[in-house]
């Protein structure tokens, strides 16, 4: 039901509202939330618990009524408390076997005997039944439908700076913020809820100063510029640097702020008592929401449960907007400072009982909050002597808060228990972090203001502007949290974790079974686990955790508070979905010639150029047969390409690689290893000597960044008398390949290109095409051949004059997959392939390319000591009968010797120049000799035999790069 | 190496992507983007590198990541303490990427991707690619900002363009497609577009 309108209420009710929910039309207002609107349309199950299925309706009206989630259409889990209601809305409540009122699995409430604490821990113990209970759980678990076929919604990111960020725009925040504008700082005050000025704007009790101090709040802080408010926002998390995540409902904004004042405020916290999750029984702050933000009636009728001024000031606003107040029951044993209040209420015919609890809300048969039964406590804080039913259709929670301290704890903030408002407060606050307000132990509304302006004053002066004034507030006068809300009862269904459906009594049993620490009991009980992470129930749990050890709150301790504060959809934290590629200059000819494109890194190679009417691998072969037979093409510009210049630019590669290069000659190069301190095979690559002084090397595709700036890093420690340039990009490269590479390189420069003025691993600069050009004889596929490296503008021209070249000699442009395939039949590794994080030298048969004469190089030592080691595994070539049918390994397939591991495929492929499949294997020492019969297991677990074979499989001895050849 | 002056690594993108004429004054204004890759360009570092330069008759920015402007037009960026960026007429360039290096220099060819943006909405796309605040720069000191843009290692050289904030950055050429595909699908959501380089530069 509805109210007269109140001023400064949220909704606009010119602006009527249709929607559908669970398959009928309701009506709200613009500016509703999905709840405000059925809670208005006289809706009272809103949603269905997560394991017992029970009815619930409203319980905080603040971001955590995690039973009240709701599907519209592609959107999963909304959570109908704060969600904005729009016309033509369609929305159904997740988590139901039917809908939601014949919910089948409303039978779950009844087994829950069946159900104890820890039940998945002890289903899954059983490996047998294992399978069982994860498809059972499957189906049974799990909150909301994701389409996958729903179109991406755009939500790009953005940064943005601002000198003190205020975390919260209620009293103490908007304090703080016009504390730090005063001393020049540019603010910007951020609150989840659609408008500023938090509990300020509804805990009124009925007190029309307390609602024209809101308004003056409100009106100064929209006069001051320096003041940027950001609302329906909420600060997501606390990264180093005052680096705060900001989420909205369309994107996420990183917030880099000079300092931060965290006025997040306390969540109000239920009560437990038997049925204290029927619908109608509420926190008393929803109440005053649902009143005086959208003018909806919680209630006809009510009894509130109190243990602070808050909840009197509550059945004040109650009976201010038409709603009955049967009683006000009171833990305390006196009413304290509500004195004024409780007087304000007796007047008006509202009996006030000290001293009481709730021992039970009371259903009626559609499951609805009907009635309170109640008693007086005890000095064990137990019920004791008669119980009397009130009857009621609405209870409200007024009995204590936790801290948000979220952030708080993200930042590093030492807390402590303060046992004079029984919360935890901020100890000790890391540099630039403030705190104010009730998350400070600060619940008065004056003194919330005043603390804010502390905490303004001293972040603006933190962040550079002014002087901090103003010094940390004397503690409360009145514990506004009792130390033990908690009622037990034979039935249980006294909720703590409205969540997880977990009741009081499944604490007690998860302890019992030794669960007393708070981590394990969160995970064994899943306390805190659900969407709401917690909110509504860490502390609860903690107290009973307390009590239940007989341990003080401090010595308990809370857990860990990770971001995000909220969840955050995935399409949030996705936002544009930056991911860099790097294209060659020879890109756009890749295109041309139809090139199927593959990742490598950050760069997108060609794996294949598709040709009409033939299949992948008819391509991947007819190009490596171009290349044994004629004269093929591959762009190698992705790899490393760094150079080294100064006197001691040869010393420095004498540190870094494996081999010497400081008796190098100029005009030649040599295969280069890097390694790590380790002896791990991290890099490989060839170094060029071009001058004395003056080195050009490559490194692989992958390691070209990492490599540079450990490069980078290494020179800077030394201090060698040496520069090193990163020129990865700036070269085009390309590799002409095969018998008939010379004839096309002939065509294009005057270098003397015989063996004898060009040899074998030598490399010359000289014009191809006209282009200035580094080229180098090298043989990695295994054929005579020139990798070609000129200026990046100028590979295009490079690549088509070579293709315009070779054309009458069949010239072809190969991939990687044929590249790999003729590296193979070479035996040639590629590091991270036929090499992993382990791997030295010394197990791939690179013990050629170490000097461990030099007086240093980088793993030097690691690999003198592991020398001294017997082999753990060795690389070797493998092959299979030249007749073998059937399925071949997949690189990574396992070897096995004796039933165990004996090693693994790293490579393999079907090559037409040696007739069968061949690849390269780790395996045991023991099983390296060459004719040595593996068994691999295929993926499906069967078992193929190959036989350990010498590589090269292709011209072992080298002949294709000599003139004979 | 000789200077390679003429070609742009997205010079094909680029044509396919610009807006028609009579579009380009009104996203100019609001945010244009623009191609400069093919202006000449020659980088150095080394201890030596600034008196290699002085030697040359070029001016030395005198603070790290700061910039001077050139007398015959272009600029040079000092990058740290012992690496310079020299953008300007053929003419200048040329020689400097002939001359034989000295000692304590080492010669960068730069093959950059080298774009311009300008427009009354230069902050919001900056805010969307880039975590350094811009504004929080002091123009007048001519700032050089060495950051990461959108996943990008960029060079960065904010400034009033008559009177219109102006960004140049330059990165490595190989990913000056994703970079120009990526900030022109921001400019665009912002109003703006890829326009020619006079339009705004």
């Amino acid at each position: 039901m509805r109210l007269p309108a109140v001023s400064g209420e949220w909704i606009d009710r010119s602006r009527s509202v249709e929607f559908r929910f669970e398959g009928r039309t309701y009506k709200g207002y613009e500016g509703d939330t999905v709840t405000t609107a059925l809670w208005g349309a006289d809706v009272r199950v809103l949603g269905r618990s997560f394991k017992y299925h029970r009815p619930r309706g409203v319980l905080s009206l603040a971001n955590h009524d995690t039973n009240a989630i709701h599907q519209w259409g592609d959107m999963p889990n909304l959570r109908a408390d704060v969600t904005p209601l729009v016309a033509g809305m369609d929305l159904t409540a997740v988590n139901t076997f039917g809908s939601l009122e014949n919910d089948k699995g409303r039978i779950l409430g009844k087994l829950s005997r069946f159900l104890p604490v820890g039940f998945y821990y002890k289903a899954f113990h059983n490996k047998r039944l294992f399978p069982m209970w994860e498809r059972m759980f499957r189906v049974m678990t799990g909150l909301g439908r994701v389409d996958v076929s729903a179109p991406r919604k755009r939500t790009p990111k953005a940064y943005d700076f601002c000198d003190v960020l205020v975390i919260g725009g209620g009293a103490a925040g908007l304090s703080a913020a016009l504390a730090a504008a005063a001393q020049g700082a540019d603010v910007v005050v951020v609150d989840e809820n659609a408008r500023i000025g938090g509990a300020a704007g509804y805990q009124l009790g009925n007190d029309a100063t307390r609602r024209r101090t809101h308004a003056e709040l409100l009106a100064c802080v929209a006069a001051e510029p320096r003041i940027r408010v950001v609302t329906a926002t909420y600060a997501a998390g606390y990264y180093k640097d005052h680096w705060i995540p900001l989420v909205s409902a369309d994107r996420m904004v990183k917030m880099r702020a000079g300092s931060v004042v965290v006025a997040s405020g306390a969540f109000e916290q239920p009560a437990v008592f038997h049925n204290n999750d029927l619908p109608g029984v509420m926190l008393a702050s929803a109440a005053q929401r649902l009143i005086y933000r959208y003018g909806v009636k919680p209630m006809q009728r009510a009894v509130v449960l109190a243990a602070n001024a808050d909840g009197y000031r509550a059945a004040l606003d109650l009976l201010a907007n038409d709603v009955a107040v049967a009683a006000v029951v009171d833990l305390r044993p006196t009413v304290g400072s509500a004195e004024p209040l409780a007087r304000l209420l007796a007047q008006a015919g509202v009996e006030v009982l000290t001293g009481s609890c709730i021992v039970e809300g009371v259903a009626d048969a559609a499951g609805l909050c009907a009635g309170a039964r109640i008693a007086s406590l005890g000095a064990d804080g137990k019920p004791v002597g008669a119980e009397r039913e009130i009857a009621c259709d609405g209870i409200l929670m007024s009995t204590g808060w936790a801290p948000a301290a979220n952030l708080l704890y993200q930042a590093g903030t030492r807390m402590r228990f303060d046992t004079a408002v029984e919360q935890f407060v901020p100890d000790v606050l890391p540099d630039g972090v403030f705190a104010c307000g009730r998350v400070n132990g600060v619940f008065g509304l004056e003194r919330k203001l005043a603390d804010g302006a502390r905490a303004g004053s001293h972040a603006a002066a933190a962040a550079g502007f002014g002087s901090a004034t103003g010094d940390a507030l004397p503690p409360e006068a009145e514990c506004p949290s009792h130390p033990w809300p908690i009622v037990d009862h034979p039935a249980g269904k006294n909720f703590v974790d409205f969540d997880e459906d977990l009741q009081y009594k499944d604490f007690c049993n998860a302890v019992q079974e030794g669960f007393d620490n708070i981590e394990l009991l969160k995970r064994f009980s899943t306390n805190g686990m659900g969407p709401s992470q917690g909110k509504h129930s860490n502390m609860n749990g903690l107290r009973i955790l307390a009590r239940l050890t007989g341990k003080a709150p401090q010595q308990v301790g809370t857990t860990t508070a990770r971001p995000f504060f909220h969840p955050v959809p995935m399409s949030i934290l996705a936002g544009r979905g930056f991911s860099p590629e790097r294209r060659t200059p020879l890109h756009s000819r890749h295109e041309a010639l139809s090139a199927r494109w593959m990742p490598a890194g950050v760069w997108q190679r060609p794996e294949f150029y598709q040709r009409a009417g033939e299949s992948r691998l008819d391509c991947i072969r007819g190009e490596a047969a171009a290349v044994r037979g004629g004269v093929g093409i591959i762009d190698v510009g992705t790899l490393g390409k760094l150079e080294v210049i100064g006197p001691q630019a040869a010393e420095f590669l004498e540190r870094v690689y494996t081999a010497s290069y400081a008796n190098l000659k100029v005009g030649m190069t040599r295969y280069a290893v890097m390694c790590d301190e380790a002896g791990v095979v991290i890099d490989d690559g060839v170094v060029a000597r071009l001058a004395e002084d003056h080195f050009y090397f490559t490194t692989t595709t992958s390691g070209a960044a990492t490599i540079y700036r450990e490069l980078s890093r290494l020179n800077t420690m030394w201090r060698l008398d040496c520069g090193i340039v990163n020129h990865t990009g700036a070269f085009a490269a390309v590799n002409l390949a095969g018998p008939k590479s010379r004839l096309v390189l002939a065509k294009l420069t005057g270098l003397d290109l015989s063996a004898a003025a060009f040899p074998y691993l030598a490399v010359r600069e000289a014009e191809v095409a006209g282009i200035p050009a580094r080229l180098m004889r090298v043989g990695f596929v295994g054929e005579w051949g020139y990798e070609i490296h000129v200026p990046a503008n100028s590979g295009g021209a490079l690549w088509d004059a070579l293709m315009a070249a070779g054309s009458a000699h069949g010239i072809r442009p190969f991939g990687v997959e044929a590249q790999r395939l003729l590296r193979l039949e070479k035996g040639h590794i590629i590091i991270g392939q036929d090499t992993d994080g382990l791997t030295t030298p010394l197990e791939v048969g690179l013990d050629w390319a170490l000097k461990m004469n030099k007086p240093f190089f980088v793993g030097q030592r690691s690999l003198a000591a592991v020398g001294r080691l017997p082999r753990r595994q060795k690389l070797v070539g493998i092959r299979f009968p030249a007749d073998h049918v059937g399925p071949v390994p997949l690189e990574c397939n396992l070897v096995i010797a004796g039933g165990e591991i004996a090693g693994r495929v790293t490579s393999i492929a079907f090559s037409l120049a040696v007739g069968c499949h061949i690849g390269l294997a780790f395996v045991k020492p023991e099983l390296a000799e060459t004719g040595t019969r593996l068994d691999i297991r295929l993926t499906g677990g069967s078992l193929v035999q190959a036989t350990v074979a010498a590589a090269p499989f292709y011209d072992p001895e080298n002949l294709k790069q000599k003139e004979a050849a | 190496m000789s200077a390679h002056l003429a070609l742009s690594p997205v010079a094909d993108l680029v044509a396919a992507t610009l807006l028609p004429p009579e579009q380009q004054a009104a996203a100019a204004a609001t945010l244009g983007i623009a191609d400069r890759s093919d202006l000449a360009r020659h980088g150095c570092k080394g201890p030596g590198a600034a008196e290699w330069l002085v030697a040359r008759g070029l001016p030395i920015p005198p603070a790290p990541n700061s910039w001077l402007p050139l007398d015959d037009g272009g600029r040079i960026a000092r990058l740290g303490f012992t690496e310079f960026l020299i953008e300007g007429p053929v003419a200048l360039i040329a020689p400097l990427a002939a001359a034989p290096r000295g000692p304590g220099v080492y010669p960068v060819l730069r093959q950059d991707a080298a774009f311009v943006l300008s427009g009354s909405r230069l902050d919001e796309l900056l805010r969307q690619s880039c975590s350094v605040n811009f504004r929080a720069l002091d123009l007048t000191a001519r700032p050089v900002v060495l950051t990461s843009m959108v996943g990008v290692g960029v060079t960065a050289i904010p400034e009033l363009c008559a009177g219109r904030p102006t960004l140049r950055i330059w990165c490595d050429g190989t990913y000056g497609h994703y970079l120009w595909e990526t900030l022109l699908d921001i400019a665009g959501d912002l109003g703006g577009g890829a326009v020619v380089a006079r339009s705004i530069d």
